[in-house]
C-alpha cells in the first residue's frame, strides 16, 4: 500500500523520460547483465520510456508495453522529444568522476620503519569536486602480533589523467596515528602522534564507477625526539556513486 | 595612442558580450524544460540483515546476527560492508578447566569490507511467466575481529547465492570463512571461523 502511494507521488512529481531510438535497434534483455537473454528488440524510430537504472543498464518500456533491460551505452544513443541527443549520465569516464561521492577500502603492509611487518586496512569516504582532484577522510587499523593501532587521515588526491583506464594518482595527507602494544611488551618510539603522508598509486577502472587502486604511501610521523618514517604498500577498491 | 584606446575599448566590448551571452545561457539552462535523466530512479544499493551459525575455532557453534550494506558497482562486481556479532558459550575445554576470559570479551564482534563477483547470473521462475533474478557469487576482503580481548586483522572469503523474491527484496545464502591469527589459547595460530548465514536485503 505504501509502495502504491509512494509511486503515485513520484509519478506526479517527475515526468517520464521518453526517448526515440536512433540505433537500428535496441535489444531488451530479461535482466541487467550481458548474460541474460535478449527477448525483444525495439526498432529504430520507436519510443521508449526509461523506468529505472542499475549500474550499466536501464530498465525501459517499449511502446507496446514490453519491459526489459537495455545496456546503458545503447540507451545513450537515443533522442529526446526535442530532437536533442540524450547523453545519459555515466556514459563516459569523465561524467562520474566530477561531483561524485566515493567509498572504498584498502589493505596493505608496512615494509619500512618501526611498524615493519604490520598489516593495515582502512576505509575511506571521499568527494571529487573536479575531474582531477578528490578529497577523502580515511580511518584505518594497524595490526601486528604485539602491536595494535589506528589512524585517521584527511587526504587530497590528484589524478591529472583521469580519462585513462590506468591512471596515476598522487596523494598528500595529514592525520593522527595511535599505537599501543597489545601485551605492553614492545616499547615503541611513539604512541600518539600526528603525521603527514605522500603516496603514489595507480587507478585501474574495472567498470565505469568501480576502481582497483594499488600504490605506495610514505609517512613521516613527528615524535618528541625526531621524525619517524614509515612506508606501506597497499591495494584496494573504490566505488563512485 | 589611438590604437591602444581602440584595442582597450574593443576588448571591453568583447568581454561584455561574452558575459552577457554566458549569463543568458545560464538563465536558459536553469529552466526545467525537459525531464532530466538524473531523476531516473536508481537501484544501486541494498541493505539487509542476516542470521546464521558461526563456528568459532576452539569454541562452539554460536547463533549470530548481522547487518550488511551492498553497493552494486557494476553488473559483475559489488562492494559489501558487514557487521556481525555472536556470544561465545563455554567450550568443552572451558567446561572442565574454567573460563579463559569473561564478560564483554566473550562477544565475538566482526566487521569487514568485501568485494564480490557475480560468477553465474540467472533467473528463477517461481511461477510460469514470472522471472526473478539470481546469481552465484564469491566474495573476498579484509576486516577486524574482536574476541577474547584481542583485535585481529581478518581475511574473509566466501561464496553465496542470491535470488530475488520480489523486484526489490533479495534473499542471500552465504558461506563465509573468517581467517585470523590469534593466541587466545596460548600459542600463535591461524584460525578458520566459518559461518553459514541466511539474509534478507532491500534494494534501493
Amino acid at each position: 500500500m505504501t509502495t502504491l502511494i509512494f509511486s503515485a507521488v513520484t509519478n506526479a512529481q517527475e515526468l517520464p523520460l521518453n526517448l526515440k531510438v536512433i540505433d537500428p535497434y535496441i535489444e531488451l534483455h530479461s535482466g541487467p547483465g550481458a548474460g541474460y537473454p535478449t527477448f525483444y528488440t525495439i526498432e529504430q524510430g520507436e519510443d521508449v520510456t526509461v523506468l529505472t537504472r542499475r549500474t550499466g543498464w536501464y530498465e525501459v518500456k517499449a511502446q507496446n508495453g514490453k519491459i526489459g533491460w537495455a545496456v546503458a551505452s545503447q540507451v545513450a544513443r537515443t533522442l529526446l522529444p526535442t530532437g536533442e541527443p540524450v547523453d545519459l549520465p555515466s556514459v563516459s569516464y569523465g561524467d562520474y568522476l566530477k561531483n561524485s561521492w566515493r567509498a572504498g577500502f584498502k589493505m596493505g603492509r608496512f615494509n619500512d620503519g618501526g611498524l615493519e611487518g604490520s598489516d593495515v586496512f582502512s576505509f575511506s569516504l571521499g568527494y571529487r569536486p573536479l575531474s582531477w582532484l578528490g578529497m577523502e577522510i580515511e580511518d584505518g587499523k594497524i595490526y601486528k602480533s604485539e602491536i595494535k593501532g589506528n589512524f585517521q587521515a584527511i587526504n587530497l588526491l590528484f589524478e591529472p589523467f583521469s580519462q585513462w583506464k590506468v591512471s596515476p594518482v598522487l596523494t598528500v595527507g595529514t592525520g593522527k596515528i595511535e599505537i599501543e602494544s597489545q601485551p605492553e611488551l614492545t616499547p615503541l618510539e611513539f604512541d600518539k602522534e600526528s603525521f603527514t603522508s605522500f603516496g603514489l598509486s595507480a587507478n585501474y577502472y574495472l567498470g565505469r564507477n568501480f576502481v582497483l587502486k594499488a600504490g605506495y604511501q610514505s609517512y613521516i610521523v613527528s615524535t618528541n625526539t625526531d621524525n619517524e618514517r614509515l612506508a606501506q604498500w597497499n591495494i584496494g577498491f573504490n566505488a563512485f556513486f | 595612442m589611438e590604437y591602444w584606446f581602440q584595442r582597450i575599448l574593443l576588448n571591453t566590448k568583447r568581454t561584455i558580450i561574452i558575459l552577457l551571452m554566458t549569463s543568458t545561457q545560464l538563465a536558459y539552462s536553469s529552466e526545467p524544460t525537459k525531464p532530466d535523466a538524473n531523476n531516473i530512479d536508481t537501484e544501486y544499493f541494498d541493505a539487509g540483515i542476516s542470521l546464521g551459525i558461526l563456528n568459532i575455532e576452539d569454541f562452539g557453534s554460536e547463533f549470530t546476527a548481522g547487518v550488511n550494506l551492498t553497493f552494486n558497482a557494476t553488473e559483475n562486481f559489488f562492494m559489501q560492508m558487514n557487521y556481525l556479532q555472536a556470544n561465545a558459550d563455554e567450550s568443552s575445554f572451558e567446561l572442565s578447566q574454567g573460563n579463559l576470559f569473561s564478560g564483554g570479551d566473550r562477544n565475538f564482534k566482526h566487521y569487514d569490507f568485501l568485494v564480490g563477483y557475480n560468477l553465474f547470473q540467472g533467473e528463477h521462475f517461481f511461477s510460469e511467466g514470472k522471472a526473478n533474478l539470481s546469481s552465484l557469487y564469491v566474495v573476498a576482503g579484509v576486516g577486524d575481529t574482536e574476541f577474547g580481548g584481542e583485535g585481529s586483522f581478518t581475511y574473509t572469503t566466501g561464496i553465496g547465492y542470491q535470488f530475488a523474491i520480489q523486484r526489490s527484496v533479495i534473499i542471500r545464502l552465504d558461506f563465509r570463512d573468517y581467517i585470523y591469527k590469534t593466541n587466545i589459547i596460548g600459542e600463535d595460530k591461524t584460525t578458520h571461523n566459518t559461518q553459514l548465514g541466511l539474509g534478507i536485503s532491500y534494494l534501493f
